[in-house]
């Protein structure tokens, strides 16, 4: 009845701020989480029809660092993190976490390699509670199967409450404390962006791919945002951001890749990407 | 938690009510009437997880309705098996029907599956005609009573609140717990299911499966209840029946659907009278709900409360707190 939730014991590659369990950490019986160093991409290819949407792009996401993916409309971004969270398939090249070859696994099997995500236009549960559509994200940690569930064994009941207390917690440390309650359908445009990235944390990932997560948010809430994936880098987790919001990318990104139409045309730090003339040219403009 | 000791009382009451209802009912056909909607629930429960929370658009389970019947008949009436373990066989059966129907159509897209599940339920009606040796043909077949405690109309009537409560709570487990959320996932953006790890078919299928356990349940019951089935008594009406009592009761929750049946199987006989009117009013309240509250009638008093007394969404400022985001992340163990 359950399905494939085995947590095979991986090598785990040491990242700059590897995640040590605090000590103050509470005493919990939830299954381990592998911690993952490193998510690449491998000169990965996607076509449609005749168009070469993702062409030849390498990339590396790593714990502990903040990755910006920008560029004009079109060229490939977001089919890009489809493509690293299996929405689409690859067509040449290859996905990697750490040793591990992804390229072939579905999508519903991502957040067992340490790939949680958000969406473009935020996708939650109208019907469901803000505290519900978090606890969505533990899922992968839930190892009871249906009878377990439809009996209210004790470990169902364990991890309900496990994934209530976690959820809550990333709930207020996003800003959404004060409304657990609230049907998600309620919920303003800034909230459902914030539930989104709680519900990816509730995956407990290694890396979290943000789909333009400041669209539609204002000045002050994008500075919440900086200031909520800075932390998540600090704490250890990877952050992949396609984003328009150019400034924001580069006063919070460790490295910035740049498309232009499906090709990678400038890789580096901020600085570097910033005053590169051809992403001047093709982008930023002068 | 005043309002918690409130449902917990309104529990109580209406167990006690249901528990004594032979000896309050006016005439047996009470029970009788009492019994039918027991055993109809059993499989609108398990349905309602597939209809209501899953939201896959399944109208033939009174195919597995009549499986569920006839196994019974066939198992208890005329080759002497003990009528519970007929039941659990019956039960058993469903399941397995469930799950070979579901392998290959829960792969269909909305309205194709739901014609892939009411073909099944004509597969199944032609199916019970043509064995006649097995099943009667269209004669039908008499479907034995239970052994006591349980033999008296009285005794099946509580046998089907027993079976029903039991199904109940089952479902509310599943419906509370995460099972219950990754379902409503499904439903509501499958999408978004997958992105958490969500696995989309192996969900559908051991909820369908399970939905086939509760209609053979049912039809055991529902068989013994008839005490004669032929094929038309599992007419095609009755599968959609089940659809719409999930729908007019509400999608996502357990109340509502369990109104729904109520209503929906009650209002013919208390319309009576104006038999002839029976079908008008069915159709009028169906156009009546799906105008009115298309939430589902399980949700008119929150939809009146809202009217009523509207609540103030008070626009708050996101401000995160960082030091609790940390601590959040670090709590889990990591090998």
């Amino acid at each position: 009845m359950n399905s494939n939730r085995n947590y095979r014991a991986l090598r785990t590659t040491g990242g700059p701020s590897q995640t040590v369990p605090s000590a103050s950490a509470r005493p919990s019986s939830q299954a381990a989480v592998v911690r993952r160093g490193e998510l690449i991409a491998k000169g990965v290819t996607r076509r449609f029809g005749s168009v070469v949407a993702v062409d030849s792009v390498s990339l590396t996401v790593k714990a502990g660092e903040i990755h910006g993916l920008i560029g004009p409309n079109g060229s490939g971004k977001t089919t890009f993190l489809n493509l690293l969270t299996g929405y689409y398939r690859v067509d040449e090249g290859q996905i990697l976490v750490d040793a591990e070859d992804l390229t072939a696994a579905p999508v519903q099997r991502r957040p067992h390699f340490g790939i949680a995500r958000t969406f473009q236009k935020p996708r939650l549960l109208g019907t469901l509670s803000v505290l519900d559509n978090a606890m969505l994200g533990g899922w992968e940690h839930a190892q009871s199967g249906f009878l377990e569930t439809a009996l209210a064994l004790p470990r169902a009941l364990r991890e309900d409450r496990e994934q209530r207390e976690l959820a809550t917690e990333l709930l207020h440390g996003v800003g959404l404390g004060n409304i657990l309650q609230r049907q998600a359908n309620l919920l303003d445009h800034a909230e459902q962006r914030f539930l989104e990235i709680a519900r990816g944390l509730a995956v407990r990932p290694s890396f979290i791919l943000l789909d333009e997560p400041a669209g539609g948010l204002t000045e002050h809430e994008i500075e919440q945002l900086a200031r909520i994936v800075i932390t998540l880098r600090d704490c250890g987790i990877g952050v992949l951001i396609v984003e328009h919001h150019t400034d924001f990318v580069f006063r919070i990104c460790n490295r910035v890749t740049t498309l232009n139409l499906g090709k990678m045309i400038k890789h580096g730090t901020p600085e570097e990407v910033r005053n590169d003339p051809e992403v001047i040219r093709v982008y930023l403009g002068a | 938690m005043n309002s918690n000791l409130a449902r917990l009382a309104a529990l109580v009451i209406a167990v006690v009510a249901l528990a004594t209802l032979p000896f309050w009912a006016h005439d047996p056909y009470q029970v009788h009437l009492a019994t039918l909607i027991g055993s109809y629930w059993v499989l609108v429960a398990g349905l309602n997880l597939v209809v209501g929370y899953t939201g896959l658009l399944s109208i033939g389970h009174v195919g597995l309705l009549a499986i569920g019947s006839y196994a019974f008949a066939i198992l208890a009436g005329q080759h002497g098996v003990n009528p519970y373990l007929a039941m659990l066989a019956a039960g058993a059966i469903g399941g397995i029907c469930g799950f070979v129907l579901g392998l290959p159509s829960l792969r269909l897209p909305g309205f194709y599956f739901a014609m892939a599940t009411m073909a099944f339920s004509m597969i199944v009606s032609e199916f019970l005609l043509a064995q006649d040796t097995l099943t009667g043909g269209g004669a039908g077949t008499s479907v034995p009573a239970f052994t006591p405690p349980f033999a008296t109309p009285n005794g099946l009537f509580w046998l089907v609140m027993l079976i029903a409560a039991i199904v109940t709570w089952l479902t509310w487990n599943v419906a509370r717990l995460m099972w219950g959320r990754a379902a409503i996932a499904l439903r509501d953006s499958d999408v978004a299911a997958a992105s958490v790890g969500v696995p989309v078919f192996s969900i559908k299928l051991i909820v369908y499966t399970f939905s086939g356990i509760t209609a053979g349940v049912a039809g055991s019951l529902f068989g013994s209840l008839q005490s004669y089935v032929t094929p038309e008594t599992f007419n095609f009406e009755l599968g959609l029946f089940f659809f719409i009592c999930i729908v007019i009761g509400g999608r996502g929750a357990i109340v509502g659907p369990l109104l729904g049946t109520v209503v929906l199987t009650a209002l013919p006989e208390v319309v009576a009278p104006l038999a002839k009117l029976g079908q008008f009013f069915y159709g009028a309240l169906l156009l009546l709900v799906v105008l009115l509250v298309p939430e589902g009638i399980g949700n008119l008093f929150a939809i009146l409360r809202e009217k009523i007394r509207p609540r103030r969404l008070e626009k708050h400022v996101v401000d995160p707190d960082l030091a609790r985001l940390t601590s959040a992340i670090r709590s889990t163990p990591v090998s």
